[in-house]
């Protein structure tokens, strides 16, 4: 993701010559790789004490331990399985909204007050109303992952609905396009960019919101991995917990990073 | 269409917001639901009353947003330092922006018990969570604002001869400063919510998360949605804030 | 621009001091011996109650045994987190002393911190299993599958899990959600759990109407209390010898106090600072002579008690490795102590079994 441009006129010593992404890979690991020198280094001298800073062949010993044991398997599925429920119901939520907004003038007008003034609470803040009303069960991880993932999405489908150039409008009610005709060849294609841009930041919110939630009040789940590993005074389960949650956000953004790549070679071939 | 905006306020907005009030005051008086829980609407006022008059309302919102600006100054510091440092040099990219990509994929709130753990009690751990909140926007931002300076700029200073400061502070950072305000702006809204989230899961101190936390204990759904309300109107404030200053701050950026 | 970073770096620079200040304790010719204690008070009010330690707090014994010297300043933490919280203070170097429950400082020994137990404070406390009014939960078997609230890393946990297995159940076959006390208290009464597991402050929800008592260790196996101990950072007991001593007496004097039955209602209504109401903690000590839980002595029931923790710690996988508690426990203190105050005969020490020692 990261792409290493020189901009011109700044240049600094050597040129990037021959075998560009080798080179620039190699540094790029030469500071995790001192890092993690610098960890075990620090563990096994005692520098920290060893509570604060778990040697990293512990938390690595700890992840195998998780892993074979099937505690992250199943704590992992369990959070997946929230955060895509959740994602869904939010985001059909946000684009219905944000399309509605974003197309019909009345229905903005109507919806946009009360719309912004919810939208200024995050996720979070729901957290303790949501509960008193549904209790600390599954319904209150879901609203509350999809209410994180409704905001973002609905104001970016909005402005996607914008920017639909209005000549097409025009075209469209001369070759008489039903409203569903609209939508789907005139609307849709235009705003799928801006749609996605909404959709990733929905995604990244519902996975916070999917941290925060398993952090206050869950028998199971990453985020009760956490707490349990915090409880223990297991640092060593902390880190190991962290790096698959970092993962996992990882691997959702790229799935849906490539899944705007396949709609946009489709959108494409289309004017 | 600014203009047209203010001419004429759109009351249908204000619709849904009056229909939401009375709904919720027709189901408090209605008898179906615990009045703790769907408090009456006067009890809200009268609490925000209460509350005012006790100072701990203000004693708490005023610590809150301290916490806030305090780790938002010092992140947002740190990341637009970082952020040129980043943008400016290729070695510094390549040795370490790999790096902050990765720690960045970490949800900011599972950083909690690593931070909570490491700086232990008091205001130290909620503050460098903050910073973290805040810090993250403000690098991506930067090192974007700086890496799309146009070529032309950068050979005007050249050819004016600027020695490293003048293009830092000449030609780098008016052009960077669009994408810079923009980070900054998202490290507000970013560490608002860390400060509360802060509040929730460290511990206990003045602040209004635990103004709601404790409303939720208490069974005291009015304090909740007091606590709420708060954290929304901050929130809407800082953003006509950050709105407002990156406005002022672009226009006097000669073009 | 330039007005934005210069008032920032103002702010920095406020902050780091702010923070400085803050984190940093007190130094120069001045000690102040930070004490830490694993629980809080009703609304999170710095008052405490139930143990010797509590009394300690609230009756400033610390503070007058420390009155010869003015250069020693004590004070204290209260934390909602619990033991947890405790262990992760010491750590930071945060605390000096504490009362901790004993799984924690069994947890915290396992990790590596490096303490020393200096005197019992809380020794054999119950533990209460509280429901919903109308729950058709009676028994400890009627937990499974059911969703019960628990603070993980206490030694409630601990308890409970003893209690689970003479039943035939393990955490397995609940749904443990984490909770502490206050959190627990609210999500019985909104129904959001089927149980929880607490300690006095559950007598007074009781008393409201939220909730039911339907299991009391009192009741059942005396082994399965809990027990809490005053523990100190080795570090400070090492370089401090004399105020360790006159701190462990004034914890000593509170413990005589608190254990004579003539001051049974007047030590109940001290307890009442912490916010819950003095009937509680008579529920909590009805049938029990005072003496028994407010002994501070070390003695090999005590060290006994904290053995089979940390192995059954280590079977409920709550430890990763097996523990040895040699040279952990510092019992010189209390018994200069108390053959200071002239006291060496109040308590009697136990053997393993709890059995009275001869003398």
């Amino acid at each position: 993701m990261a792409t290493i441009s020189v901009p011109e006129g700044a240049a600094r010593g050597r040129r990037i010559g021959f075998a560009p992404p080798i080179r620039l890979i190699g540094a790029g690991l030469l500071v995790p790789l001192l890092g993690l020198v610098a960890w075990a280094v620090g563990a096994r001298e005692g520098w920290v004490p060893p509570q604060i800073l778990p040697a990293p062949d512990l938390v690595w010993d700890t992840f195998l331990d998780l892993w074979q044991s099937g505690d992250l398997f199943a704590n992992t599925l369990v959070s997946l399985q929230r955060v895509l429920v959740g994602f869904a119901a939010g985001a059909a939520l946000g684009l219905l909204l944000g399309t509605a907004m974003g197309l019909s003038r009345s229905f903005e007008a109507y919806a946009s007050v009360l719309f912004t003034a919810l939208a200024q609470v995050p996720a979070l803040g729901w957290i303790p109303l949501v509960m008193l009303l549904v209790g600390i069960g599954e319904p209150l991880k879901l609203i509350i992952i999809a209410v994180g993932t409704l905001v973002p999405v609905a104001w970016n489908t909005r402005a996607g609905t914008h920017a639909v150039p209005p000549g097409w409008f025009e075209a469209a009610s001369l070759w008489r396009y039903s409203r569903a005709q609209v939508v789907w060849h005139i609307v849709l294609p235009a705003t799928v960019p801006q749609i996605f841009v909404g959709l990733r930041y929905g995604l990244g919110h519902a996975w916070l919101a999917l941290v925060v939630v398993e952090l206050l009040a869950s028998s199971e789940g990453l985020g009760y991995l956490l707490v349990w590993g915090r409880q223990m005074f297991q640092l060593d389960v902390v880190i190991a917990t962290m790096a698959v949650i970092g993962a996992i956000g990882f691997a959702l953004d790229a799935a849906l990073a490539a899944l705007e790549r396949r709609l946009q070679r489709w959108q494409v071939v289309d004017p | 269409m600014t203009a047209l905006r203010r001419r004429r306020m759109d009351w249908r907005g204000l619709v849904p917001v009056v229909v939401l009030l009375a709904g919720w005051e027709g189901v408090s008086r209605s008898g179906l639901t615990d009045p703790r829980i769907v408090p009456r609407l006067e009890g809200l006022v009268g609490l925000f009353g209460t509350e005012i008059e006790e100072k701990a309302l203000l004693a708490n919102l005023a610590a809150s947003v301290i916490r806030d600006v305090t780790g938002f100054s010092i992140g947002a510091g740190i990341g637009v330092a970082g952020g040129l440092l980043l943008g400016l040099s290729p070695l510094a990219s390549a040795l370490l922006r790999p790096s902050f990509d990765v720690f960045r994929q970490i949800a900011l709130f599972a950083w909690i018990p690593l931070i909570e753990m490491w700086f232990g009690i008091g205001e130290s751990s909620k503050i460098v969570f903050v910073v973290l909140a805040a810090f993250t926007p403000t690098l991506i931002n930067t090192v974007e604002g700086t890496r799309s300076v146009p070529a032309k700029l950068v050979e005007v200073g050249a050819l004016l001869r600027y020695r490293r400061p003048q293009m830092l502070l000449a030609i780098y950072l008016p052009a960077a400063l669009p994408s810079i305000l923009t980070g900054v702006h998202l490290a507000l809204v970013q560490s608002w919510l860390a400060t509360i989230g802060a509040e929730y899961f460290m511990t206990a101190g003045p602040g209004i998360g635990t103004l709601i936390i404790e409303g939720r204990d208490r069974f005291q759904m009015g304090q909740t949605v007091l606590g709420m309300i708060l954290i929304g109107t901050v929130g809407f404030v800082l953003n006509r804030i950050a709105r407002a200053a990156e406005t002022r701050l672009l226009r006097c950026r000669a073009a | 621009m330039r007005p934005m970073r210069s008032i920032a770096n103002r702010l920095c620079v406020a902050a780091t001091l702010l923070a400085c200040l803050l984190t940093s304790t007190a130094r120069a010719e001045e000690l102040t011996v930070r004490i830490g204690y694993a629980s809080i008070g009703a609304g999170n009010r710095p008052f405490v109650g139930g143990t010797l330690a509590a009394t300690a707090h609230a009756g400033h014994y610390l503070e007058d045994e420390l009155k010869s010297d003015p250069g020693v300043k004590i004070e204290w933490f209260f934390f909602a987190g619990a033991g947890p919280a405790v262990n992760e203070a010491f750590a930071n170097g945060q605390i000096d002393i504490a009362l901790q429950g004993d799984l924690p400082s069994v947890i915290g020994r396992a990790n590596g911190l490096q303490t020393k137990i200096l005197l019992a404070s809380g020794v054999n406390t119950p533990i209460y299993l509280a429901v919903t009014p109308d729950s058709d939960i009676k028994t400890v078997a009627d937990l499974k599958g059911r969703s019960v609230a628990l603070y993980r890393g206490t030694n409630l946990q601990l308890a409970f899990d003893k209690v689970l297995a003479s039943k035939g159940l393990s955490e397995h076959d609940l749904k443990i959600i984490n909770m502490d006390a206050a959190t627990a208290d609210a999500a019985l009464a909104s129904h959001d759990v089927d149980a929880a597991v607490g300690a006095n402050e559950l007598f007074e929800l009781q008393k409201n109407g939220i909730a039911k008592i339907v299991y009391s260790t009192k009741g059942d196996d005396p082994s399965f209390g809990r027990n809490s101990a005053v523990i100190a950072a080795a570090s400070f007991e090492l370089a401090h010898p004399e105020i360790t001593q006159k701190i462990v007496t004034a914890f000593v004097r509170a413990a005589l106090w608190s254990s004579d039955e003539a001051n049974r209602d007047a030590l109940f209504e001290l307890w009442a600072k912490s916010g819950y109401p003095a009937d509680s903690f008579r529920a909590d000590f009805e049938g029990q002579p005072l003496k028994l839980r407010n002994s501070p002595l070390i003695d090999p029931f005590i060290v006994h008690q904290y053995e089979v923790q940390a192995q059954q710690a280590r079977a409920y996988k709550l430890l990763r490795k097996d523990l040895d508690l040699t040279g952990w426990f510092e019992p010189k203190y209390v018994e200069t102590a108390l053959r200071q105050l002239g006291r060496e005969h109040r308590w009697t020490a136990r053997d393993a079994n709890g059995h009275d020692l001869g003398s």
